[in-house]
C-alpha cells in the first residue's frame, strides 16, 4: 500500500496538479484500499479539518499580516536600513543579517512558517536589489527559517519532551549549540557565495548616518522590544504574539506614520486570507493523508521490516534521522514528532541513547524536512507568499539543504554539540 | 479479526496500561487482535470519539472532560469534593455505583456507545508559583484549564481566576509567568515536567481524574453473547490490573519530582484547610444543573447516594 | 509583498450568472479579509483583557477555530479563481503548447472532480456530526455550524476549475483559471 500511494503522489505532482491533489488522491486511495469502499471517507474529512485546528497555527497568518503591513508601509524600510547602515559594506553582509534574523525571530515565534513570512516578505526585496539571485534569497529564507524550531521556544521539542517524558528545559538549551552552529556554517556558505557571485557591497556609512537611520528607525525597533518583552514578561504567549504585532503594526502605519489607508488594510488583510488558505489547505489534507497511513500501520511495518530493534545506536540514530526527514517533506512536523516518537521509544531506550540528544536531532530533521521538496511546508509558504512558482523557490535550497544534514550528521558523530550546554546548566 | 482502541494519552499512561491490559486479554482469550492507538495517531480526543461512533474504530477511551460536548451529564466529575480522596474507597465506589454503572451506561448508549468502564486515573494536584493554603491565596492566580465551563466555574469559586489555554502552550506560560497554576494528575505533572517550571505542588483533595472506556454500540450489539462476555470480562481484568497500577503510582512520581528539583514544595491541605475549599463547591453544583439540566440533578442525587452506600 | 492591488476577479460568465458568480467572488473576499482582521482583534482582545484586567475571554479559543475554517474554506474557491493554488509545474512548463493547454484541460477538469468528490464527502460528515449533537464547550452552540463553509468550499473550488476547463475549450491560450493566463513566472517583476 505504501508504494501504491507514493507512486500515485510523485505521478500526479510531477504531472503539475495543485499540489493538494496528489495528497487528497493518495489519501482517498489509501482509504479505499483500508475500508473497500468510500463509506468512511468522511473520516478524511474530519481530518482535514483537524490539521487546521492547532491553536498555535494562528500565528501564520497573523505573521503573514503584520509582515505585510510592516512591508507595505515604511516599518520594514525603516529597520532594513538601518541595518544596512551598519552592514552594507560587509561582504554578504545582508545574506548573513538575514540568517541572523531569521534566527532571532525564530527565537521568539517558534513557527518556521511565520519566519518565512515575516523576514522574507521584508528582506527578500533587499537581497534581490543588492544582486542576490532570487533562488538563493529564497533558499536562505526558507532554510535559515528552519533555526527557528531548534532555538527555543520551540513546539517541537515541547511535544517530544512530553511524549517521551524527556525534561524540555534541558531541550530548550541543548538545541541552543546546534541551532548556532547551522547559522555559523549558514554564514559562510554566504560569505563564500558573495564573493564567488560578485555581490557589491555598498559604500561604508558614517556614524552620522547611522545615527540618523536609527533614529528613524525607533518606532519599528519596538517590534522585537514588545514581542520578547511581551512573551518573556507573561504577557502573552508565542501564538499571541503575532497577533499584537499586528495591532502594533496597525497603530504605526495608519497612525503614526500615515502610510497606509484603511482601504489598503482591507486589501492586506484579503490577500493574507488568500496565502493562508492555500497553505493551510495544503496543511489541512496532509494531516489526512498521516491518519490513514498512521492507521494502517506503514510506519511501524517499515520499522520492523527493516529491523530497527536490532541495530546499534548509530544505526538506530541514522533510521530516526531518515524517518523523521522523510516524513515531514509530507507532513506537518506536528503530526510527524506525534506519530513516530513512540515507534521509535523502545529501540532508543534498548540502545541507551540520550532522549535529550534524540530529541535535538529529531528537531532538527522535523526542521530539515520541512524545508525540503516537494510537500515541505515552508515551501508552499513561500510559494504562496512570494507567488514565484515551485522550481524557482526549491533550486537554490541544495547547498543549504547539504549543510543541514552536514550538521546532522555532525550532531549524530559529535553528541556534545547539543549536550555541552545542558551538562553545565544542570551540571548538578 | 482485528480491532481497533485509541486512548488520549501517551506511551505508559494510565489509559495505555488500561488499553494494553484489554488487548493482553482479549488475544489470550479469543481469535481477535487488538491494534492500540495512542494519542495524536488518529486525531485528537473529540475525533477519536467521531471515529468510533462512525465505526472505524471499535473501541476508544475518552474522558469526561472531552465527553462534555456530546454528554453534559458527563461534567460530573468536575464537582469538586464529590469523591473521596481515599483510594480504597474510589475504588470501591466505581466497581459497585449504580450512577456509574447504570445511569452512565444509558447516557453513552443515546450517543451510539456501549460504555464498558469508567475508571480513575489519579488524584488532581494542583501546581502553583507559591504554595497556596486557602482561597485567598489564589486571589490574582490565573489557573489554566481544559476549555470546560465546569472546571471554569470550579477555579473560580476558589478565588482563581480560570485561563483555557492549549496544552502544548502550558509549560512556556509558566515559565514566563502568564499564567501562575494549572491542575493535572501528580504523573502528568512529572512526566510534562511541570514542576520545572511551576514547583509548588497542593494536593486540595478536590478531585479525581476520571476516564472511560467504551465500544461503538452497534459493534457491541452484534457481537455473540460468548464474545460480548469476553470484552466484559477483559474490561473487568484491565480496570483490576490498571488499579493496581495507579496504587501507588502517585508517590513514585512524587518522589521523582522531589529527587529531581530542589525548588519544589509540597503542600497537603489538612482537613480545616480543605473545609474553607470545600465550601465554595455549592456553586459549581448550581453550574453544573444549569449546564446538565434536570437529568444532571437525577446523576448527582444518585451519584451521591452511592458514595454514602460505599462510605458505610 | 504579494500583489494584492491584482486580486480583482471579473466573472466571464454571461448574464445573471456572471453577476451571481462576481457576487460570490466579492463575498469570498469580504470573509477573507474580515475574517483575518476579526482574528487579530479577537486575539488582541483577549491578549488586554487577560493582562490588563486580569481575565481573558473563554471562548477566544474557539472563535479563532472558526475562523481559521471561514479563512480556510472561503480561501480555497477565491484561490482557484485566481489561479493561486500551489502546483509543481517543472515538467508542464518544458511542454510544448498544445501539450500544455491539452494538460491544463485534464489537470483542471479531474482537480474539479476530486473538489466535487470532497464536497459531498464533507456534506456527509457535517450531516454526521449534526446528528451527533457535538457543541462548542465554551460558546455552546453546536459544532456542525462552524463547518457549513466547508463542502460549499468545495463545490465553489469544484466549479472554478470545471469552468477552467470550459475557458480554455473555448479559446486558444492556456488559463490557469478563468481569469488568469498561464506564465505567471513571467510577470514577477513586480514585488
Ligand atoms: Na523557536
Ligand atoms: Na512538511
Amino acid at each position: 500500500m505504501a508504494t501504491t500511494l507514493m507512486l500515485i503522489m510523485i505521478v500526479l505532482l510531477l504531472l503539475g496538479f495543485p499540489m493538494m491533489i496528489p495528497l487528497i488522491t493518495a489519501a482517498l486511495t489509501g482509504f479505499y484500499m483500508m475500508f473497500g469502499g468510500i463509506g468512511q471517507m468522511d473520516t478524511f474529512i474530519q481530518q482535514v479539518l483537524g490539521g487546521i485546528r492547532p491553536a498555535s497555527l494562528i500565528a501564520v497568518p497573523m505573521f503573514i499580516l503584520a509582515a505585510d503591513i510592516m512591508t507595505r508601509g515604511q516599518s520594514a524600510n525603516r529597520l532594513i536600513d538601518m541595518v544596512m547602515t551598519f552592514i552594507g559594506h560587509i561582504r554578504g553582509g545582508l545574506a548573513i543579517s538575514t540568517a541572523t534574523s531569521c534566527t532571532l525571530f525564530g527565537a521568539v515565534s517558534g513557527s518556521t512558517q511565520a519566519t518565512v513570512v515575516a523576514v522574507g516578505s521584508a528582506l527578500r526585496p533587499k537581497l534581490l536589489k543588492a544582486g542576490y539571485s532570487d533562488s538563493f534569497s529564497l533558499a536562505l529564507i526558507i532554510n535559515a527559517s528552519d533555526i527557528a524550531f531548534l532555538i527555543p521556544p520551540s513546539i517541537g521539542m515541547i511535544i517530544y519532551g512530553v511524549i517521551s517524558e524527556t525534561s524540555i528545559a534541558e531541550l530548550f538549551i541543548a538545541g541552543i549549540g546546534p541551532g548556532l552552529l547551522i547559522l555559523f556554517l549558514f554564514s559562510v556558505y554566504c560569505l563564500i557565495y558573495a564573493t564567488v557571485h560578485n555581490v557589491p557591497t555598498e559604500e561604508k556609512a558614517s556614524w552620522s548616518e547611522r545615527f540618523k537611520a536609527t533614529r528613524m528607525a525607533v518606532w519599528p525597533l519596538m517590534f522585537p522590544v514588545i514581542i520578547v518583552g511581551g512573551i518573556y514578561g507573561g504577557v502573552f504567549s508565542p501564538t499571541e504574539a503575532a497577533a499584537v504585532c499586528v495591532l502594533y503594526a496597525v497603530i504605526l502605519e495608519f497612525g503614526v506614520f500615515r502610510s497606509l489607508s484603511s482601504k489598503d488594510i482591507y486589501t492586506i488583510a484579503k490577500s493574507t486570507g488568500l496565502i493562508t488558505a492555500v497553505v493551510f489547505i495544503l496543511v489541512g489534507v496532509g494531516n489526512g493523508f498521516s491518519w490513514i497511513i498512521s492507521f494502517a500501520q506503514i510506519p511501524q511495518t517499515i520499522l520492523d521490516a527493516v529491523g530497527i530493534n536490532d541495530m546499534g545506536p548509530v544505526g538506530v540514530l541514522v533510521a530516526i534521522s531518515v524517518a523523521f526527514f522523510v516524513a515531514c517533506m509530507f507532513v506537518d512536523p506536528i503530526v510527524v514528532i506525534l506519530v513516530l516518537t513512540p515507534i521509535f521509544a523502545p529501540a532508543i531506550e534498548a540502545t541507551g541513547l540520550d532522549p535529550v540528544h534524540v530529541g535535538i536531532i529529531i528537531t532538527l530533521q522535523v526542521a530539515i524536512g520541512s524545508a525540503t521538496p516537494p510537500f515541505g511546508c515552508d515551501i508552499f509558504t513561500a510559494i504562496a507568499i512570494f507567488k514565484k512558482p515551485y522550481w524557482e523557490v526549491v533550486r537554490g535550497t541544495g547547498p543549504f539543504i547539504a549543510i543541514l544534514l552536514f550538521s546532522a550528521g555532525l550532531l549524530v558523530a559529535f553528541p556534545e554539540i547539543a549536550l555541552f550546554l545542558r551538562d553545565v546548566a544542570f551540571s548538578d | 479479526d482485528t480491532w481497533r482502541y485509541a486512548h488520549e494519552e501517551y506511551k505508559g499512561d494510565v489509559q495505555d496500561v488500561y488499553a494494553l491490559k484489554f488487548k493482553e486479554y482479549i488475544e489470550d482469550n479469543s481469535e481477535h487482535t487488538l491494534q492500540v492507538y495512542r494519542f495524536g495517531e488518529l486525531g485528537e480526543s473529540d475525533d477519536i470519539m467521531e471515529q468510533t461512533q462512525a465505526g472505524i474504530l471499535q473501541f476508544v477511551n475518552q474522558s469526561p472532560g472531552f465527553t462534555g460536548s456530546l454528554i453534559p451529564e458527563a461534567q460530573i466529575f468536575f464537582i469538586p469534593y464529590l469523591l473521596p480522596t481515599d483510594m480504597e474507597t474510589v475504588v470501591k465506589f466505581f466497581r459497585e455505583s449504580k450512577a456509574i454503572n447504570e445511569d452512565f451506561t444509558e447516557l453513552y448508549a443515546d450517543k451510539g456507545l456501549e460504555l464498558l468502564k469508567m475508571y480513575p486515573e489519579g488524584e488532581m494536584v494542583v501546581t502553583a508559583d507559591e504554595p497556596v493554603t486557602n482561597p485567598q491565596d489564589f486571589k490574582g492566580k490565573k489557573i489554566r484549564v481544559m476549555t470546560n465551563p465546569l472546571l471554569s466555574s470550579t477555579y473560580e469559586a476558589f478565588g482563581a481566576t480560570p485561563t483555557p489555554l492549549p496544552w502544548g502552550e502550558v509549560y512556556g506560560a509558566l515559565q514566563t509567568n502568564m499564567i501562575q497554576g494549572q491542575e493535572n494528575p501528580i504523573f502528568w505533572i512529572e512526566s510534562g515536567g511541570l514542576y520545572e517550571v511551576s514547583p509548588n505542588l497542593i494536593f486540595t483533595g478536590h478531585g479525581w481524574f476520571t476516564t472511560a472506556s467504551m465500544a461503538n454500540k452497534d459493534f457491541f450489539d452484534d457481537l455473540s453473547a460468548d464474545d460480548k462476555q469476553m470484552v466484559r470480562d477483559a474490561s473487568e481484568y484491565a480496570f483490576n490490573e490498571t488499579m493496581k497500577h495507579i496504587d501507588g503510582l502517585a508517590d513514585r512520581a512524587l518522589d521523582k519530582i522531589v529527587k529531581s528539583s530542589d525548588k519544589v514544595t509540597v503542600t497537603r491541605l489538612t482537613d480545616r484547610q480543605i473545609a474553607k475549599f470545600k465550601a465554595r463547591a455549592p456553586k459549581v453544583e448550581k453550574t453544573f444543573y444549569e449546564m446538565a439540566g434536570e437529568s444532571g440533578k437525577e446523576l448527582l442525587q444518585q451519584f451521591k447516594a452511592d458514595l454514602d452506600a460505599v462510605a458505610k | 509583498m504579494t500583489d494584492s492591488e491584482n486580486l480583482t476577479y471579473h466573472s466571464e460568465l454571461p448574464g445573471l450568472l456572471g453577476k451571481f458568480d462576481n457576487l460570490i467572488s466579492k463575498v469570498e473576499a469580504f470573509m477573507l479579509a474580515a475574517g483575518v482582521l476579526l482574528m487579530a482583534l479577537n486575539t488582541c482582545v483577549n491578549v488586554i483583557a487577560r493582562f490588563g484586567f486580569g481575565q481573558g475571554l473563554f471562548f477566544a479559543g474557539e472563535i479563532n477555530r472558526i475562523l481559521i475554517i471561514l479563512i480556510t474554506f472561503a480561501g480555497i474557491g477565491y484561490a482557484a479563481r485566481q489561479g493561486r493554488h500551489i502546483r509543481m509545474s517543472a515538467i508542464y512548463d518544458s511542454l510544448p503548447h498544445q501539450a500544455r493547454k491539452w494538460a491544463m484541460i485534464l489537470i483542471a477538469l479531474i482537480t474539479s472532480c476530486i473538489m466535487f468528490l470532497l464536497a459531498w464527502l464533507s456534506f456527509e460528515y457535517v450531516s454526521d456530526v449534526f446528528k451527533r449533537g457535538r457543541i462548542l464547550p465554551a460558546l455552546g452552540f453546536p459544532i456542525w455550524w462552524i463547518y457549513i463553509w466547508v463542502p460549499i468550499g468545495f463545490a465553489i473550488t469544484g466549479i472554478q476549475y470545471f469552468l477552467t476547463v470550459i475557458k480554455n475549450l473555448t479559446s486558444k491560450d492556456i488559463y490557469l483559471s478563468t481569469g488568469v493566463l498561464d506564465g505567471y513566472a513571467d510577470d514577477e517583476s513586480e514585488v
